[in-house]
């Protein structure tokens, strides 16, 4: 079985400073993912839309950087780890000007066998917070590590 | 997409053809601010020297597609995906033909939420990445 | 009388599925005229269910659904059909290394029965395993028809049990809602429970049924109903 100090589930290790969503660049990622729904380009358009205004896709949530000691935290076995998946909960839409903070915790460590060997898998669960202190996401990001 | 009421288990999403290239692979890690660091999105030598056949696309990246596939299908509408999960299976490789499609496989009246199965899957059929996404309608 | 059984499936209760129990039946129902499944079998990860009531939803949808066990072994992993109290008690599910012919006599001896899955699989199915060690013995039945299965996997499958007489079986190995029953078993008799399931098992008298659509060729040496 896995060994770990069992303290560390749930203990936040990181939360980063607050970084600014920049308009310019939710443009940007919407011409590298190919996104053209107007809701995230079209400002109005977004106007009449649910949101009344141009929010970020979904997906755009998983495109924050952890803190620079993120990987210190994350416990390793063998070698470090593959992003073998992951669960996003969106809560709140991400708009242009919000400034956003990702705090971590490992959330879960589990072992399993698969076709390419033994694999332990780290969850690593982290939480969006826009200036408001609203949570916008839930990020469950799967490592799969191989001892 | 229409209103919750017209959703039926079963109806499809996509599919949705298209190759990724290079350069958006690449100007993904940039985004993630990883192109310097994690070559296997950038670099085809380094890829290789980690067991890849070449430079792949980031993990987000593809859940960016499939989040992709759900938006597009909700369009204007008055709803929104309020969760997507993902599993990669194999690496998805730029420059090559992919195919992206789901189903709507349950849908839940009293919560208004439809639940919808998607996948990436390369020219043999073959799922690179699974995954499953919430769509909920407003009341 | 005959019976088609998707024996390999996992739920939400798996932590890489999220397919609702009912979803599946539903599933089942929308696509009945391509995948005539009577039922299913319920194989999770690493534990078994012993609390789980689907008799609500067998009544709703008029389909089975019996529980079963994917537990690893140092062969590779393997489906543990008959789960009681004895056995749960003698193995822990949740160990990834279980030893594989302990797991298969005992399990017998308790009443139920093992069936290695996916057998042609890299790492852990029991084609590779055979090339380094022994082959296991006591060994009724091996899955040859696995949803999941890449190239190479299933013909592996196929030159295993050639080899070794084994009876086939075929499940989906399902994670997601919409591969249910593309791979299942048809069993010649009438089953109803999982004791008729385990009994006929070891019968021997079924063959795997492939309702995929964009079907791989069919592995030579396993006799298999197609549609």
């Amino acid at each position: 079985m896995v060994d770990f100090d069992p303290a560390i589930i749930n203990k936040t290790f990181e939360t980063t400073e607050p970084v600014e969503v920049n308009a310019d660049w939710i443009q940007h990622y919407c011409e590298v993912v190919g996104e053209t729904n107007p809701l995230y380009v079209d400002e109005e358009a977004a106007k009449k839309g649910p949101f009344g205004g141009v929010i970020a896709p979904p997906s755009y949530a998983v495109t924050f950087r952890n803190g620079r000691h993120f990987f210190e935290h994350v416990p390793r076995f063998g070698r470090r780890g593959f992003d073998a998946g992951k669960d996003v909960e969106f809560v709140a839409p991400i708009r242009p000007g919000d400034k956003i903070t990702l705090s971590s915790a490992v959330k879960e460590i589990y072992e399993k066998t698969g076709r390419s060997g033994s694999m332990v898998f780290v969850v690593i669960r982290s939480t969006l917070k826009n200036q408001k202190g609203e949570v916008v996401a839930h990020i469950d990001h799967r490592f799969m590590n191989r001892p | 997409m229409n209103s919750f009421q017209e959703i039926n288990v079963g109806d499809t999403l996509g599919p949705l053809e298209l190759t990724v290239s290079r350069q958006q692979c690449r100007d993904y890690a940039q985004i993630m601010g990883v192109a310097g660091i994690a070559g296997r999105f950038t670099d085809d030598e380094a890829a290789k020297k980690e067991g890849l056949p070449g430079i792949i696309l980031p993990g987000n990246m593809s859940l960016g597609l499939l989040a992709k596939l759900v938006t597009d299908w909700i369009g204007m509408g008055n709803a929104r995906m309020t969760r997507i999960g993902t599993t990669y299976r194999q690496p998805v490789q730029p420059d090559r033909p992919i195919t992206i499609e789901g189903f709507v496989t349950n849908t839940d009246a009293a919560e208004r939420t439809a639940e919808i199965e998607l996948w990436i899957e390369n020219e043999d059929a073959e799922r690179l990445v699974v995954g499953t996404a919430t769509v909920t309608f407003s009341k | 009388m005959s019976t088609i059984l998707d024996l390999h499936t996992h739920s939400e209760a798996s932590e890489d599925s999220r397919a609702p129990v009912e979803a599946y039946l539903n599933w089942i129902k929308l696509r009945h005229a391509e995948r005539p499944l009577d039922g299913i079998v319920l194989t999770e990860h690493r534990q078994f269910n012993r609390d789980a009531d689907y008799r609500h939803l067998e009544d709703k949808y008029g389909q089975m659904v019996l529980r079963a066990s994917e537990v690893e072994t140092n062969y590779g992993h393997m489906l543990v059909f008959g789960v009681n109290e004895d056995i749960v008690r003698r193995f822990d599910f949740a160990n990834v290394r279980l030893d594989a012919q302990t797991l298969i006599n005992e399990v017998a001896r308790m009443g139920g029965i093992v069936v290695p899955c996916h057998p042609g699989r890299p790492n852990i199915g029991l084609y590779e395993h055979y090339q380094s060690k022994p082959p296991l013995e006591n060994v009724v039945a091996v899955e040859a028809l696995n949803g999941g299965s890449r190239k190479g996997e299933d013909e592996r499958s196929a030159e295993l049990i050639r080899k070794f007489g084994y009876a086939a079986t075929g499940g989906s190995d399902s994670h997601l809602v919409s591969l249910i029953g593309l791979c299942a078993t048809r069993f010649e008799t009438d089953i109803k429970t999982i004791d008729d399931l385990v009994r006929e098992l070891k019968a021997g008298a079924y063959q795997p049924a492939d309702f995929r659509q964009r079907r791989k060729p069919v592995p030579q040496a396993v006799e298999v109903e197609t549609r």
